[in-house]
Formats: structure tokens, sequence, C-alpha cells
């Protein structure tokens, strides 16, 4: 690099790729969690089950505040995490808890699901660096 | 007497006037529930640090001055009673506010038996209306 300017075009270039447009910051240190159930539970068909959300280092605030360091969950079913920057589609396999719940009630036919939480900011879009859960599986029979 | 009595119905009158706009917090459902999801009633913890993990059912979780129906956030209150639910809560050692949307908290208390009781706030840090509180809870610290 014998160019200073081009490094610093460089250093620029790789500073906009790394912080997506868009996103809101969330703590470095911010985990979310799913409390209950862990990974490997097996539930009873038929039978709805609570599911509550750990989120540490960071707060829960409902969809459109933009409060600093806060967002609210989304519990994804069967489905991969969007990437930062990105807004959490709302279907089946992603719910949004944008009235700031920490926990839900679900009922999943019999089967293998995975469970994952993402924080999602005021706008549903997840935070860098992004708040997730551990994906677990759980058994429905 | 007369006098004295209408003097005293006008009384009566302007203080009724002035204790109608007593200040009301924030509706909250009927079936609204807070609770504690760790530590339980009894738990004996050693060492004095610990999570408190905070449950709400049926309402979500706002950080101060959010105006959103049915939201509050929580307020931890440490070998207390209850406040004045007319008022807002106070804010001290006794009485912890979470107003970054928190719900969960490191605590930490010198050895013996302390009660925990979660009292949820509106925006204001008023007790929401009908107050959303939970089980007053002792726990041991060794």
């Amino acid at each position: 690099m014998r160019n200073p300017f081009s490094a610093v075009a460089l250093a620029l270039a790789l500073l906009f790729t790394a912080a997506p447009a868009g996103s809101t910051d969330a703590p470095a240190n911010a985990y979310c969690y799913i409390g209950w159930p862990t990974d490997g539970t097996v539930v009873a068909a038929g039978k709805p089950f609570r599911v509550w959300f750990g989120l540490r280092n960071m707060g829960v605030a409902p969809k459109g505040v933009a409060v600093k360091n806060t967002g609210h969950h989304h519990l994804l079913i069967d489905a991969d995490v969007p990437p930062a920057g990105q807004e959490i589609p709302s279907d089946r396999n992603h719910l949004h808890f944008g009235a700031g719940e920490t926990e839900t009630m679900l009922e999943l036919p019999p089967g293998k699901h995975t469970l994952q939480l993402v924080m999602g900011d005021d706008k549903h879009v997840v935070h860098s660096p992004p708040v997730i859960s551990k994906k677990i599986t759980i058994t429905v029979r | 007497m007369r006098l004295p009595l209408l003097f005293s119905m006008l009384l009566a009158a302007s203080l009724q006037v002035t204790a109608v706009p007593v200040a009301a917090g924030t509706a909250a459902p009927e079936n609204a529930q807070v609770y504690f999801i760790w530590p339980h009633d009894g738990t004996v913890i050693n060492g004095g640090k610990f999570w408190v993990r905070m449950g709400l059912r049926n309402m979500g979780v706002a950080p101060k001055g959010t105006d959103v129906p049915h939201t509050g956030h929580h307020h931890l209150l440490i070998d207390t009673d209850l406040p004045s639910l007319k008022e807002p809560i106070p804010n001290d050692r006794n009485h912890l506010h979470f107003g970054a949307g928190e719900t969960e908290a490191r605590i930490e208390l010198p050895p013996g038996k302390h009660t925990l009781q979660l009292l949820l706030g509106d925006k204001d840090h008023m007790p929401n209306d009908p107050p959303v509180m939970s089980k007053k809870i002792t726990i041991t610290v060794k």
C-alpha cells in the first residue's frame, strides 16, 4: 500500500461495510437467551407451553420506541436469523413482541422444532452487533 | 349558625374540586401479573451477589418516559413495604428503578434475611391502575 490515501479509503470502506446502514447499536456485552424451555426439552403435544425471554445488559422497549440500548424480542421458530441491519420478517416463523412482552404461550405441531430469540430495534431491525440467543431444539410429542 | 354552615359547605365543595384531579397511573390490564422468575420465596443464596429475574404476564415492558398503553417498567422493593400507590415510587436504596426497560438485575445484599417485592410503574414511575405488584418474598443471604 504505497498511497496513504488509498489505505484511508480502504479503511473507510471497511468501516462502512462493517456497520450496516440503518442498524441500531447494541451494547457489546448484551445477550438474550430463552429462559425456558431449555435445549432438548420435550413438551406435550396439544398443550400450550410458556416461553420466557431473558435479556442482560440491555432493556426492553415496545416497537416504535427509540431508546438507547433497548429493543424488543422476536422468537424465531424453525427459522434462521436475518443478518444485522435487516428487518425481521413477521410471519408464523418470526413472532414479534412489539408490545414489550417478555414471555409468551406457544403451541407447536408434534415433531422437532428450533427456537431462537433475536432482538430487533424500534423498526424491527437486527442490532449491530446482533443480540441473538443460542438456537435450541425442542421436541413436541 | 347559618354562615358557618354555608362556609363549611363551600369549603367541602372546594375540597371536592381540588380532590378530583388525583394523579392516576397508566391503565394496566386486569389480568396483568408481575412475579419473580428467580429467586423464589425462601431461596438461600451463598454470597451476596445474585441476578434477579423479573417476570411479567399480559403486559409489556417500556422504559421510563414511554407512553404506550399496557406497559410499565420494573421496580424492585428491598426490605420495605409497598409505597403509596397514588404517588411516584420513591427512588432510593430500598426502591430500585429499572427505567431502561431491564428485565434482570444484579443485586448485592448483606448477609441475613431480606424481603423482595416487584411493583410496576408507568412512564412517570406511578404505580399502574390497577397496581401490578408481585408477592413479597423472603430470601436469606449467607
